[in-house]
């Protein structure tokens, strides 16, 4: 069955989010470059208020507070599109159909009613577990990740800092979080949840290593770990049609792109490599004892380093926010939500990896690999002087 | 060193052999069926609820007889002007507790064309309480029926 008889409501399902993406591709082209426009509003607004009598300090510290909640809007918002999302992907790969009736369209407000009755849930602490290592928990693992949200580029100049070290900071940071986990683990004073936690530190070490070494390449083609300078890089085309992107490359971008995608995967925790959670031998390891809000700020993590993996991914391999036609940001943002896709693809599709296994795999093989893949790298940047 | 690499090989196709599985699966229409909104249509053997037509019935007992749960009960109709049983029935009841939907009775039943013991394709019925799964057919424009007792048939049964 190539192509399916459609029924009616699929044919209209097609129809509205044909119109959908015109309706979103023509306001993007109407809105142009976000960084752009929010440099004009900056402009627009900074001689009003140099006029009113507030002190400096003060309208700097409120931009930043804008900054910060810009993203964390962002960071809100598209975790509840991904859980959405994923829910109705898995929906499909099995032949079900999902979420279907909250708000009308095919169950769209879901994620808002799941957030309503998270939030209204009962915030229970067991009586062994640590009060304030539970209580902090949660919050160390959310925070990492949002911190690592400041480096990202959306876009051509819609970067909350541009730091000189984007990369490294990010991966810094963003291992911060296994802190997080294994204090959750432990705080809960619940045998699963002390074994995911440390399963979950152990992966979280291990393939932080192959992440780091596979993007060594990259670095050593353009000398810098800024990743607006990376993405920069990655602009214009070979042989006029196909773009320079990192992942194209011959051989090189191919390896390192697989390497960082594997364990990007790991790093977030997710099926097949979810042996911290792994619900059918750890009931949900280390956050089997959080209810509400708490709860929801682990899931709010984990899908916050499911774009944020994603985003680096579209930064480090598939040239930013480079596209035609449309504004950059929609390109990062087009990039990286068919890399959260991919991301969903494996959960629904590989069963979960053994413990052993799944260290023998990262120590044994993606590790070796990136070595071979920085040599290749080393051998060619000398011999052709990039 | 062949070894190694057939195995990254053969593994590599298992893994994008599996992704075009749930790939393909994922712009196939799903086969859930949204229920409340819209239903299938029962195949045309479908053993649904049991209707009973009660102007056609001979109370020959043989659906008593067949019903393996002996969840039927009957009373034929004695005529009482004339004291004598003719083939209709005075009342008729189903215990749906018990019935367990074999269409055994739908079988046995000798009326033609239309046998007067079928099952439907109703499946959407639901009781409360177990005195609601005794359903009782009576004879309707008859005398007898004020001298019946009502819950006979509930104690009979």
């Amino acid at each position: 069955m190539i192509f399916p008889v459609l029924t009616q409501s699929q044919k209209r399902s097609i129809g509205v989010l044909a119109l959908m993406g015109l309706i979103g591709g023509g306001t993007a082209m109407a809105i142009g470059e976000l960084g752009m426009r929010l440099t004009q509003i900056w402009e627009f607004l900074l001689p009003i208020l140099q006029k009113l009598p507030i002190p400096e300090m003060a309208s700097q510290i409120a931009g930043m507070v804008i900054e910060c909640s810009l993203l964390i809007g962002f960071i809100s918002v598209s975790v509840m599109f991904m859980v959405w999302w994923e829910r109705k992907v898995s929906a499909h790969m099995q032949s079900r159909l999902g979420p279907m009736t909250t708000g009308g369209w095919h169950g769209w407000a879901q994620t808002i009613a799941d957030g309503i009755k998270l939030i209204l849930k009962e915030d229970i602490i067991p009586e062994s577990a640590n009060s304030w290592v539970h209580r902090l928990a949660p919050v160390l693992v959310f925070v990492p990740a949002f911190i690592c949200y400041a480096v990202l580029p959306f876009g051509s100049n819609l970067i909350a800092v541009n730091l000189d070290i984007g990369v490294l900071f990010i991966f810094a940071i963003s291992g911060l979080s296994v802190l997080g986990i294994v204090m959750a683990g432990w705080g809960s004073g619940n045998k699963y949840s002390m074994l995911g936690g440390l399963r979950a530190a152990a992966q979280s070490v291990s393939y932080e290593i192959p992440r780091v070494l596979s993007i060594v390449p990259i670095l050593l083609f353009v000398g810098s770990l800024k990743l607006t300078d990376i993405a920069n890089y990655q602009s214009g085309m070979w042989f006029g049609f196909i773009p320079r992107w990192f992942i194209f490359y011959p051989v090189i971008g191919q390896i390192a792109f697989i390497i960082f995608l594997i364990s990007s995967v790991a790093e977030t925790n997710r099926t097949p490599f979810d042996i911290a959670e792994a619900e059918s031998e750890l009931v949900a390891g280390f956050h089997t004892e959080y209810s509400g809000m708490k709860f929801s700020l682990f899931f709010l993590a984990e899908y916050a380093y499911v774009f944020l993996s994603s985003g680096l991914t579209t930064a480090l391999f598939l040239g930013g926010g480079s596209g035609p036609l449309l504004p950059t940001w929609v390109w990062f943002l087009l990039k990286s939500f068919g890399i959260v896709f991919l991301f969903l693809w494996f959960r629904w599709t590989f069963p979960r990896m053994r413990v052993d296994r799944l260290m023998e795999f990262t120590w044994k093989f993606l590790m070796p690999w990136s070595f071979v893949n920085i040599l290749i790298a080393g051998a060619v940047v000398l011999a052709l002087g990039v | 060193m062949i070894n190694y690499f057939k195995t990254i090989y053969q593994v590599s196709k298992a893994l994008l052999q599996g992704m075009a599985v749930t790939g393909r699966w994922l712009f196939q229409p799903a086969i859930t069926v949204q229920y409340p909104d819209e239903k299938l249509t029962p195949p045309e053997r479908f053993r649904g609820t049991l209707v009973f037509d009660k102007e056609t019935c001979t109370a020959c007992n043989l659906c008593v007889k067949a019903c393996p749960t002996a969840c039927i009960s009957l009373e034929p109709y004695v005529d009482p002007a004339t004291q004598k049983r003719i083939a209709k029935v005075n009342w008729y009841q189903i215990d749906f507790g018990k019935c367990n939907y074999c269409r055994l009775c739908e079988e046995a039943c000798p009326t033609k064309p239309i046998k007067s013991v079928r099952h439907s394709h109703d499946y959407e019925w639901s009781m409360k309480e177990r005195s609601e799964m005794f359903v009782k057919w009576k004879r309707d424009p008859s005398p007898v029926i004020a001298d019946t007792p009502k819950d006979t048939g509930t104690k009979a049964a």
